[in-house]
C-alpha cells in the first residue's frame, strides 16, 4: 500500500476515484440502472477494437478491401475482432433502444433532466451514424450498394444534393468517399460522441439516477446504496452478460461477413443493416414524388416527436399510470418500426431472386477472398479476380477468339458459338442443321456439310449416331452407351455416309475434320494452334493459326476453357 | 490529505447506519470482487487475442522464392554476366507483378554456372566487374573478389554470396534470396 499511498501524493488519483465512484444510489441499486454503463462499455470496447482495426486497414478505394480481406483472413484473430466490431455496433444499437425505453419508462427525460435526454437523443443518432459510415469501409459489394442507397437519399431530398456530393467527395464514390467517410468514422465521430458522453454523465451526476416513482423522500434515503460496489457490480455483470454474449454471437457467425469487393459495373442486391430495415421497407411504401416521406418527413417527425418528449409530457407526477399519452406514442413507435422490420424481413426471406442473388453473392464473395491469399493486383479491389488463372484464360479468349466465337453469353457470331459446346444435345442440333447461326452459318467456307432432316435419319436414328460420334472423344468425355455407340457406328458407315468426309482414326487426313478425340481439350488445342491441319479443316479453315502467336500452355488453357462448356449429361 | 473526505471511503465505508454490520461489509466486498473479475475478463475480450493480432506476421516462416527463370544457358560464359531477378511481390495485401528483386552475376566455373549476389558482403553495396582485371569490385570499401567469388582485398568478411542456380532444358533459372552483411558467415535474411 505504500506505492499506492505515494501515487495518491502526488497525483489525487485515489481522491478522483473516490470522487467518481463514490455516489449514493437513491432507493438503492437497480438492474434497470445498467444500460448506460452497458453503452459506456460498447463504446469505448469498440473503440479499442477500431483502433486494433486501424493497425490493418488502409482506406482507399484501392486497398479498403484488400487490407480488410488480409486483417479478416490472414491476420492472427482478424476476424474475430472485426466480427466482435461488427457486432458490437449491433449491440450499441440495441442497448441505445433499452436504454431509451427504460428512460421513457422511468419519466427520466422529464424536468430537470432534459438536457440529459437531449444529449442521449444526439448519441443515439450518433451511434447510427457510427454504423454507416462504418458499413463502407471495407469496400465489399454490400457496403457499397447499401451506402450508394443511403446517399442516394441524401441527394434525392430537395437541395440534399450538394450535400451528397460534398460527403462522397464528387458526384460518385472513389478515393474521397473512402476517406471522407474514415475521418468521419474513425475522428469526428467518436470524438463527438465522447464530448457528449462526458457533458451526459456529468448530467446524470448532477441529477442522479430516476428512481421508482412510488417511493416516497423517506424510502429513497432509507433504501440508498453506495454505487460502488453495489451499482457498479450490477453493472459490471450485465456488462458481462453483453460480451459473453457478442464473443458467443462473433464465434458463431464466424465474424463479420465480408463481400467480393466493391464493383461498380455489377449489380448486388444490397440491404442495411438490420437496424435500418425498417427505414428501407418505409421507402417501399412511398414512391415518386411521396418518397420524401419515408426519407425525411416521418424520421424527422419522430426525431422532433421524441425531442419534444419533456413538453409533450403533461402529466403532473411521474408515475407511469399519469403518463399514458406518452407511452403510448413511444410505444406505438417501437412497435411500428418493429412491424416494418419484421416485413423487411419476411419479404426477403420469400424473395427468390434476394435469395438466389445472396448466393451468388457468397459464391463471389469465397472466391474472391481465396484468391485474395495470394495477393491483391496493385489495383486493387476486383483486380483480385485477375489472380484466377481462369479469368487471365477469359482475357485470352476476349482479346483473341470472341470478335468471332461466343462463350459464356458473349462474343460475335462469325464461328461456331462455344455456348454447351460439344455435348450431345449440341451434336444433334449441329447435325440437324450445320448451317446455323450457332454453328458454321457466320463462316464463309465451311457450307459443305449437308443438314441431316428427320426425314433422312429419324430422332432414335440420329441419338445413336450422336452416341458414337460422342464415344470417339474417348473417356475424357465421359462414358458412352455401347449398344447406342455400336447402332451409331452401322448408321454412319452405311445409310448416312458420313465416313465419305469424316474419318475416325487419328492422323488419317479427310475432307471433314477427323473425329478422332472430338471435343477433348488436347483435339480443341490442336484446332486452336493450327485448324488447317491436313486432319482438321485443311483448305477450307478460316480460323487463324494461333501456334507461335500464343504460347503452347496460353493455348492449352484455352482449350480447357472450350472444352469446359460440354454440358453435363 | 487522507482520501477518507465526508462523503465517505471509496472502500464502501457504510452511508447507511444498517449498513454497518460485518455480513454487509463483507457482502460488499465480495461485490468488489465480483467487479474486479468480471472486469479483468472484459478486458481480456479485445485484449487477449490483441497479442497474437499486433505480432503478426513476426515469427511466420517466409516462403522461399521460387527459382526464377532468367533465360537460356548459352548467354553464358565465364565472363560474368549481371542479370535482374524479377518476381512477383507480395507486400501484405497487395501483390506487384514482375517487381525487379535484385541482381546477380552469373559465371561458367569449371564448366558449372555460378551466380553471386551482387550485394556485397560487407555492407550491402552493389559490386561490379572489372573486365580488364577479371575481379568483381566493391565501390563502397573497395573489397575485391576473384571472379570465383574469393575475397582478395578489403573489409568483406566472407566470399560473394552464391545464390542457388538451377539449369534444365538449356534454361537457367536462379533463386533469389538476401543475407546477413558484415558476418563471417553466410545466413539468410
Ligand atoms: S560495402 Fe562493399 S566493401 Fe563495404
Amino acid at each position: 500500500m505504500r506505492i499506492l499511498d505515494w501515487i495518491e501524493a502526488r497525483t489525487g488519483l485515489r481522491t478522483l476515484m473516490g470522487h467518481a465512484l463514490n455516489e449514493e444510489v437513491e432507493g438503492g441499486a437497480r438492474v434497470q440502472y445498467v444500460f448506460g454503463s452497458v453503452l459506456t462499455y460498447l463504446f469505448m470496447q469498440q473503440v479499442v477494437l477500431g483502433i486494433l482495426l486501424g493497425f490493418y486497414y488502409s482506406p482507399s478505394a484501392s486497398a479498403a478491401w484488400a487490407s480488410t480481406a488480409y486483417l479478416n483472413d490472414q491476420v492472427a484473430a482478424g476476424w474475430f475482432l472485426r466480427g466482435l466490431h461488427h457486432h458490437g455496433s449491433s449491440a450499441m444499437v440495441v442497448a441505445v433502444i433499452l436504454h431509451m425505453l427504460q428512460v421513457v419508462w422511468a419519466g427520466a427525460y422529464r424536468a430537470p433532466r432534459e438536457v440529459n435526454w437531449w444529449t442521449g437523443l444526439a448519441m443515439g443518432g450518433l451511434v447510427l451514424a457510427f454504423a454507416l459510415t462504418g458499413y463502407l469501409l471495407p469496400w465489399d459489394q454490400k457496403g457499397y450498394w447499401a451506402t450508394q442507397v443511403a446517399t442516394g437519399i441524401m441527394g434525392s431530398v430537395p437541395g440534399g444534393e450538394p450535400m451528397q456530393q460534398a460527403i462522397q467527395g464528387g458526384p460518385e464514390y472513389g478515393n474521397l468517399t473512402i476517406t471522407r467517410f474514415y475521418a468521419l468514422h474513425v475522428f469526428v465521430l467518436p470524438i463527438s460522441l465522447t464530448l457528449l458522453l462526458v457533458g451526459h454523465l456529468a448530467l446524470f451526476r448532477r441529477h442522479g439516477v430516476t428512481p421508482p416513482a412510488g417511493l416516497s423522500a423517506a424510502e429513497l434515503k432509507r433504501k440508498a446504496q453506495p454505487f460502488w460496489p453495489n451499482q457498479l457490480f450490477l453493472d459490471v455483470l450485465a456488462m458481462a452478460l453483453c460480451g459473453a454474449a457478442l464473443v458467443l454471437l462473433t464465434y458463431q457467425t464466424h465474424g463479420a461477413d465480408l463481400f467480393a469487393p466493391a464493383d461498380p459495373a455489377s449489380n448486388f442486391v444490397a440491404r442495411p443493416e438490420w437496424y435500418f430495415l425498417f427505414l428501407y421497407q418505409l421507402l417501399k411504401y412511398f414512391e415518386g414524388p411521396l418518397q420524401i416521406v419515408a426519407t425525411v418527413l416521418l424520421p424527422g417527425a419522430v426525431a422532433v416527436t421524441l425531442f419534444a418528449l419533456p413538453w409533450i409530457d403533461r402529466a403532473k407526477t411521474r408515475k407511469a399510470s399519469s403518463r399514458w399519452p406518452v407511452l403510448t406514442i413511444v410505444g406505438l413507435l417501437m412497435a411500428g418500426v418493429t412491424a416494418l422490420t419484421g416485413i423487411a424481413m419476411a419479404e426477403d426471406a420469400a424473395n427468390e431472386s434476394y435469395q438466389h442473388g445472396l448466393e451468388v453473392a457468397e459464391k463471389e464473395s469465397a472466391q474472391a477472398r481465396a484468391l485474395a491469399l495470394l495477393g491483391v493486383p496493385v489495383a486493387g479491389g476486383v483486380a483480385v479476380f485477375d489472380n484466377d488463372p481462369k479469368n487471365q484464360t477469359r482475357k485470352l479468349f476476349k482479346e483473341h477468339c470472341a470478335t468471332c466465337h461466343t462463350i459464356e453469353g458473349k462474343g460475335g457470331a462469325e464461328a461456331p458459338s462455344f455456348v454447351d459446346y460439344g455435348g450431345r444435345a449440341w451434336l444433334t442440333a449441329l447435325i440437324r442443321d450445320p448451317g446455323d447461326k450457332r454453328f458454321y452459318g457466320g463462316t464463309k467456307a465451311h457450307k459443305t456439310m449437308e443438314p441431316l432432316s428427320v426425314e433422312a435419319v429419324s430422332d432414335a436414328e440420329l441419338a445413336a449416331v450422336v452416341e458414337y460420334v460422342h464415344s470417339l472423344g474417348g473417356p475424357e468425355l465421359g462414358a458412352s452407351d455401347a449398344a447406342l455407340v455400336a447402332k451409331g457406328k452401322a448408321l454412319w458407315d452405311g445409310k448416312l455416309e458420313c465416313s465419305s468426309c469424316h474419318e475416325v482414326e487419328a492422323g488419317k487426313d479427310s475432307t471433314g475434320p477427323t473425329l478422332a478425340g472430338r471435343g477433348t481439350a488436347a483435339w480443341i488445342a490442336r484446332s486452336i494452334a493450327d485448324s488447317s491441319a491436313k486432319d482438321l479443316y485443311g483448305d477450307t479453315a478460316e480460323m487463324p493459326k494461333f501456334a507461335g502467336k500464343l504460347s503452347p500452355a496460353e493455348i492449352e488453357a484455352l482449350a480447357q476453357y472450350v472444352a469446359e462448356q460440354r454440358p453435363r449429361e | 490529505m487522507s482520501s477518507s473526505d465526508d462523503r465517505g471511503a471509496p472502500d464502501g465505508a457504510a452511508h447507511d447506519p444498517e449498513d454497518r454490520s460485518p455480513e454487509a461489509a463483507s457482502r460488499r466486498g465480495l461485490l468488489k470482487l465480483g467487479v474486479g473479475v468480471l472486469g479483468c475478463g472484459l478486458a481480456a475480450i479485445p485484449a487477449a487475442p490483441a497479442v497474437g493480432y499486433l505480432l503478426y506476421p513476426l515469427g511466420r516462416e517466409r516462403a522461399v522464392g521460387a527459382f526464377l527463370p532468367v533465360g537460356a544457358r548459352t548467354q553464358f560464359s565465364a565472363t560474368p554476366v549481371r542479370i535482374d531477378l524479377h518476381a512477383d511481390r507480395v507486400d501484405a495485401w497487395s501483390r506487384e507483378r514482375d517487381v525487379k528483386l535484385g541482381s546477380c552475376w552469373v559465371v561458367e566455373v569449371d564448366g558449372k554456372l555460378q551466380a553471386f549476389s551482387t550485394a556485397c558482403p560487407h555492407l550491402g553495396c552493389a559490386v561490379d566487374y572489372e573486365p580488364g582485371e577479371a575481379k568483381f569490385k566493391c565501390p563502397c570499401h573497395r573489397s575485391a573478389f576473384t571472379a570465383t567469388g574469393v575475397v582478395e582485398g578489403g573489409p568483406s568478411p566472407r566470399p560473394l554470396d552464391t545464390l542457388e542456380i538451377e539449369e534444365k532444358d538449356g534454361l537457367v533459372a536462379i533463386r533469389f534470396q538476401r543475407f546477413r552483411q558484415g558476418v563471417p558467415h553466410k545466413e539468410p535474411v
